[in-house]
């Protein structure tokens, strides 16, 4: 067997011309997708990361009414006792920490126009004690005041919309749970810039307390569970379930990506688009693999007619022709890894960047992740093509006339 | 004394084009007819006559490489007409050795590889190759060659490592197709003496296709073939058969 093997293997370098080709071809086959793989990653990871760190969260707890009916008035789904429930959760293995939210909506007015606005209300502490961040591009973000002034965040849009800046004042008008109208004044301390600007022209952010003050209600809508790391989400799912079984309503705990509409969009984009470039890089590698060892079948005709001569098995043949592409294709592929590797570390030390995508308006880094998985796939991909391209040549060497091949020129 | 060869009324004839053989257009050419011959172990035996006369298309017969139209042929005693594939792939790994005029050596191995090939596609263990490799490079005196590729050896030493490779294993017949054809006359002389010492010590059969003088003065038997039939069939003691 190592006989055998090192008759392929040498074969594969007798004609380094072509075998350079053969491996320049894989190799870049294999660099490309590692490129562009890694490039994906490099987004999926970023925006994974990003929409946690936003607000997202690792897992939310919502009452099961949440996602079963709509809200007839603000809050009427909301968790009830909060404070009890956070407690519960909290000692869990990975919790970081627990951050109330309320989302509500509303209009404001700075009394000469008025605006809709989808709003946020959140504890400030917590929200830092998870490290969520706010992207303020004017002014601080929110403090609790003990005085019982309303503290504002607002998008950028928002701001522009309403003439108003860091300093000034608003007035936030919002339905109470008990349906009646409620308003209450509001500095604005800071200016959001989120990158998306359709959501800053509605976004507007205050503090819990004052929330609850304004919709008349303790509630809140759900609670954003924080972990020490994404990978340890299935696991901190699983153990927090049955504490939330002890509590007297009905709640539900979902993973940041059941809620991740946008981010799951984008990764099945990606996974779709990278599918696509390995799909062609498999034809690309097997139609001209295939070109390639026919000529080296054609070149070796005599000498393959010896071996019939000599009594080599036909299915020997036809494994030698497989195991050198099988083996071309290794090397192929330790090649296209290694230039993917230098290539993709060159392009992260390059600081370069790519315009923002439709919808934000802040320059993407251009960078490559390097994913082992990716380079495991790449590599099996290409490997396996060559393994199919040589059926053919393998099966027409095996099938040669001993006569004919011997008096081959 | 025992028979290795017999080839009983063999013709082999080729078409000239791809139309069917039933097709009424269709045409043969006819690369022998009739021929008749019987080989003993032990025998020296050239098969001589000019180009075209079908001494390679004979010894393709005897070495199972190619198929009689009809006929028949005994491979130590084994009627090839009734084997598969796959058990003429087996006879001529087991019993016959090849010889050819283009040495036709695995250019990526190295002599002692390619006279290692025969026992490896047998399956025998390495030490035991080891051993009959280093026994069949010192009978063709290329012991100090063994580590070097073909196109670092001279046509002489290819062509010996060729003998190497077909005795290796011990056939019970050396099929060798104008050994001599591509060498020069020392080179031709040198691997006649092999050859026949070999079949002199051991008692090798050789079978082989020439028009060389040379190799035909050491012939105790020769087998003369024209225009696809034997012609005649002599010994050194006269005519035979």
């Amino acid at each position: 067997m190592a006989k055998f093997l090192l008759l392929a293997f040498r074969n594969i370098f007798r004609n380094r011309r072509r075998t350079l080709m053969t491996l320049f071809m894989v190799g870049g086959g294999v660099a490309g997708l590692l490129l562009s793989g890694g490039y994906f990653a490099f987004m999926t990871h970023g925006l994974r990361e990003d929409t946690i760190n936003s607000g997202l969260g690792h897992l939310q707890i919502f009452t099961a009414d949440h996602f079963n009916r709509d809200e007839v008035r603000v809050l009427d789904t909301g968790i009830d006792n909060w404070r009890q429930v956070a407690a519960s959760v909290k000692t869990g293995s990975h919790v970081r920490g627990i951050a109330p939210r309320i989302d509500f909506y509303g209009m404001v007015s700075n009394g000469i126009k008025a605006a809709g606005f989808m709003g946020a209300a959140v504890d400030p502490e917590a929200e830092k004690s998870l490290g969520f961040v706010s992207r303020i591009e004017t002014g601080r973000d929110l403090d609790i005041k003990p005085g019982g002034e309303v503290e504002a965040l607002i998008g950028k849009e928002l701001a522009k919309s309403m003439n108003v800046g860091v300093g000034d004042g608003l007035t936030v008008l919002a339905m109470t749970s008990d349906g009646a109208l409620n308003g209450v004044d509001v500095e604005i301390v800071g200016i959001i810039n989120s990158g998306a600007p359709e959501r800053d022209a509605r976004y507007l952010r205050i503090t819990l307390p004052a929330a609850q003050r304004l919709l008349q209600s303790d509630r809140v809508t759900n609670l954003v569970v924080g972990l020490d790391a994404t990978q340890n989400t299935d696991q901190a799912y699983l153990e927090m379930l049955p504490r939330l079984n002890g509590i007297s309503q009905h709640l539900t705990l979902k993973k940041w990506i059941d809620l991740a509409t946008y981010y799951k969009q984008v990764n099945t984009m990606f996974n779709g688009i990278f599918l696509f470039m390995g799909v062609i890089v498999f034809f690309m590698v097997l139609m001209s693999s295939v070109n390639t060892l026919l000529m080296s079948m054609f070149e070796r005709t005599r000498e393959i007619g010896t071996m019939l001569a000599m009594g080599t098995p036909r299915a020997w043949i036809i494994a030698l022709f497989m195991v050198e592409a099988t083996l071309l294709g290794l090397v192929g592929a330790v090649v296209g890894v290694i230039a993917g590797n230098l290539l993709g570390a060159l392009l992260n030390s390059s600081g370069l960047h790519l315009p923002p995508p439709p919808g934000y308006n802040v320059p993407m880094p251009f960078k490559v992740r390097f994913v082992p998985v990716e380079m495991i796939g790449s590599s099996l991909l290409v490997i396996f093509s060559l393994a199919i391209a040589s059926i053919v040549p393998a099966v027409r060497a095996s099938r040669l006339k001993i006569a004919e091949a011997l008096s081959h020129v | 004394m025992e028979e290795i060869v017999n080839v009983e009324a063999v013709s082999r004839s080729f078409a000239l084009d791809n139309r069917p053989s039933s097709h009424p257009a269709h045409s043969f050419v006819s690369a022998l007819t009739h021929a008749s011959l019987r080989v003993n172990a032990g025998e020296f035996l050239a098969i001589a006559g000019p180009s075209g006369s079908g001494k390679t298309t004979l010894l393709n017969l005897i070495g199972c490489i190619d198929q009689p139209t009809t006929g028949r042929i005994l491979v130590d005693g084994v009627d090839t007409s009734q084997l598969k594939p796959a058990g003429m792939s087996k006879l001529r790994r087991e019993k016959l050795g090849f010889v050819f005029q283009t040495f036709n050596l695995i250019p990526v191995f190295t002599a002692a590889e390619n006279v290692e090939y025969p026992l490896l596609i047998q399956g025998i263990n390495a030490v035991e190759r080891r051993r009959r490799v280093a026994e069949a490079l010192e009978s063709v005196g290329l012991t100090a060659r063994a580590n070097q590729r073909p196109d670092l050896l001279s046509g002489g030493e290819r062509q010996r490592v060729a003998v190497a490779r077909a005795i290796v294993h011990r056939p019970s017949l050396v099929l060798a197709d104008e050994p001599t054809a591509n060498l020069d006359t020392h080179n031709a002389t040198q691997l006649i003496d092999l050859m026949h010492g070999l079949n002199q010590r051991i008692g090798l059969t050789f079978i082989f296709s020439t028009h060389d003088a040379r190799l035909l003065e050491h012939t105790e038997r020769i087998v003369r073939l024209t225009d696809g039939e034997v012609i005649s069939d002599t010994t050194q003691g006269g005519l035979r058969g």
